[in-house]
């Protein structure tokens, strides 16, 4: 199965690098745990009573959808310009399986560990103050996997535009923060803010959790076909953005 | 040669805006063979290369490797193909020669236990085994270079493209590297397509030579072929006197000239326009009382033959 090897070989990569950059590792990890218990105690604390449970809960789904969609929009945009300033870009293109598969594949695993990360360290800070918050892990990651899809599609977008561009860190910053304010937008039922990428799976997946909400079957099907229909656009344009940079020769160049 | 070129090049055209990378090159590479390309900087050799791999979309001509159109086929061809394009820069400077390795197997399709064998043997005959686990930022430009070189054999390739596998290497370095392409190619049958502009790198390595300038082909011959052209227009003359002025003028008119002294008279080295010129140059010799106590042609090398190529341009000697 060599497309599996593709895969394996970018589940390799990744522990190579946390293994590589140890520290930068442990960092995260242990800054995570903070913030996690500062948002279980620490808010709690300054808020007094005024900060209720179902408040806290949401700033902690919060939280772990933004993390994880930085994760998926770095997984792909990133990493083309990383690669990009390495040297290695041109040799992921010598990859009979295509430089999308690859960049897919790297979101993925990138994503993967991201879960594995956040379910440790939420579970970390639950046992540590002794506070639970109640998560249906089997519907909560399918659903966040689903929605990451759509900032793949964009990951891939802000890529192509990278290919030729180059330097596009500025884009990135905007929509890191711009994502915590599309989180607050009115999604359900079906309104015009519904179609934006990311939003309707990550109001899902708050209301769900917080307030224990069901969402009918048409309600999933629509958080799919938003995700998959920004994904095809995204490796659309990717595409697009990679014939240009071919034409031009700046494949190659930094 | 009877076998069906592994790469052939028709009319191969890029141009950038305005520039003009390549213009009309057509070239083809065999099996087991070791193919220069040899130009000045811009002259459209890296064009030329990533064209072939389908990194750079061209505007015209076509291209076949392996048998297969790149635009169709480009997977195919790129799973029994292997490239090293930026040097020590194509590797993870953060990962080891052995993690490399198996990273850029990996995204060919090939597993831990598929390179087992080839991976060991490319550690031995680079000389990578100390290093072999540590990280390659470490070490030095040679080693992250013999890496690169490691990762493009690592499919097991028909064909390499190797955009100047020795720029900044050491002697040594430089030798290994050329030891294993030229085993690649003699022993396994490989088609290597290399450039450089190490003159002596290409010398010893290539069976044919491509001198390409501003897109453009001077010449696409064998090595032997090349210096038997040029050998037979440059002399070398033991005189046993200087020259007059008069004399001299006539022998610059003939060639390009250069006198120097000698104890016992003065040498005389001139590279005739054309190899018919040799009767007038001893007519000249003789009718400005120059006695000849040594006359031998001059096998020029590569450097020499290049160089005045690059200047001369299509009028170089035919």
């Amino acid at each position: 199965m060599p497309l599996h090897n593709v895969f394996v070989a970018e589940m390799r990569m990744l522990l190579w690098e946390l293994k590589r950059y140890l520290f930068n590792t442990g960092a995260m990890v242990v800054v995570m745990y903070i913030l996690f218990l500062g948002m279980f105690w620490g808010v709690k604390a300054i808020g007094g009573a005024g900060i209720t449970t179902t408040s806290l809960d949401s700033m902690v789904i919060g939280y772990v959808l933004w993390m994880s969609a930085l994760f998926a929009l770095q997984g792909t945009g990133g990493v083309v310009q990383s690669e990009s300033e390495r040297g290695t870009l041109e040799q992921l293109y010598l990859s009979p399986y295509g430089a999308d598969v690859i960049f897919l594949f790297k979101s993925i695993t990138a994503t993967l560990f991201n879960f594995l990360v956040i379910t440790l360290m939420l579970y970390l800070t639950m046992a540590t103050t002794g506070r639970v918050l109640r998560v249906d892990l089997l519907y909560f990651y399918p659903v966040l996997f689903v929605t990451l899809l759509s900032l793949t599609g964009i990951g891939f977008m802000l890529g192509g535009i990278g290919l030729i561009h180059k330097r596009i860190g500025a884009v990135y910053g905007l929509l890191s923060f711009g994502l915590i304010g599309l989180m607050l937008l009115p999604v359900y039922p079906l309104s015009g803010f519904s179609f934006i990428p990311f939003v309707a799976g990550a109001h899902t997946l708050n209301e769900h959790v917080v307030n224990g909400t069901e969402f009918p079957v048409w309600w999933h099907l629509f958080v799919l076909g938003n995700s998959l229909l920004y994904l095809w656009i995204g490796l659309a344009v990717f595409r697009l953005f990679e014939r240009k940079a071919r034409r031009l020769n700046k494949m190659g160049q930094y | 040669m009877s076998d069906p070129a592994v790469i052939s090049v028709k009319g191969l055209r890029k141009s950038y805006r305005d520039t003009v990378a390549v213009d009309g090159i057509s070239f083809e590479a065999y099996r087991g063979e070791i193919l220069g390309i040899l130009g000045p900087n811009g002259s459209g050799k890296t064009t030329t290369l990533k064209s072939i791999l389908g990194l750079v979309l061209f505007d015209g001509g076509s291209i076949r490797v392996l048998g297969y159109d790149p635009a169709r086929d480009r997977k195919r061809i790129l799973r029994s193909t292997g490239a090293m394009l930026e040097g020590a820069r194509n590797v993870y400077w953060h990962l080891s020669p052995d993690e490399n390795m198996e990273y850029f197997a990996g995204i060919k399709g090939l597993s831990r236990s598929d390179i087992g064998g080839l991976r060991n043997a490319l550690v031995e005959r680079l000389g990578l085994g100390e290093v072999r686990r540590k990280e390659l930022r470490e070490f030095s430009n040679g080693m992250k270079q013999k890496t690169a070189l490691a990762c493009a054999f690592i499919n097991d390739p028909a064909l390499l493209l190797l955009d100047e596998p020795t720029l900044g290497l050491d002697v040594e370095t430089a030798g290994q590297i050329r030891g294993m392409l030229e085993e690649a190619a003699r022993r396994d049958g490989r088609s290597i397509l290399v450039t450089s502009h190490d003159l002596d790198f290409i010398e010893a390595v290539c069976d044919r030579v491509l001198i390409i300038k501003k897109g453009r082909i001077l010449s696409h011959e064998t090595l032997d072929s090349l210096r038997r052209r040029f050998a037979t227009k440059t002399f070398l003359l033991d005189l046993d006197g200087r020259p007059g002025s008069e004399t001299v003028a006539v022998l610059e008119r003939l060639g390009e000239t250069a006198l120097t002294d000698a104890a016992d008279g003065c040498s005389l080295r001139i590279v005739l326009r054309d190899a018919g010129q040799v009767y007038p140059l001893l007519d000249a010799l003789r009718s400005g009382g120059m006695g000849i106590t040594d006359l031998r042609t001059v096998e020029s090398d590569l450097e020499d033959i290049f160089l005045r190529m690059i200047r001369d341009g299509a009028d170089a000697p035919a």
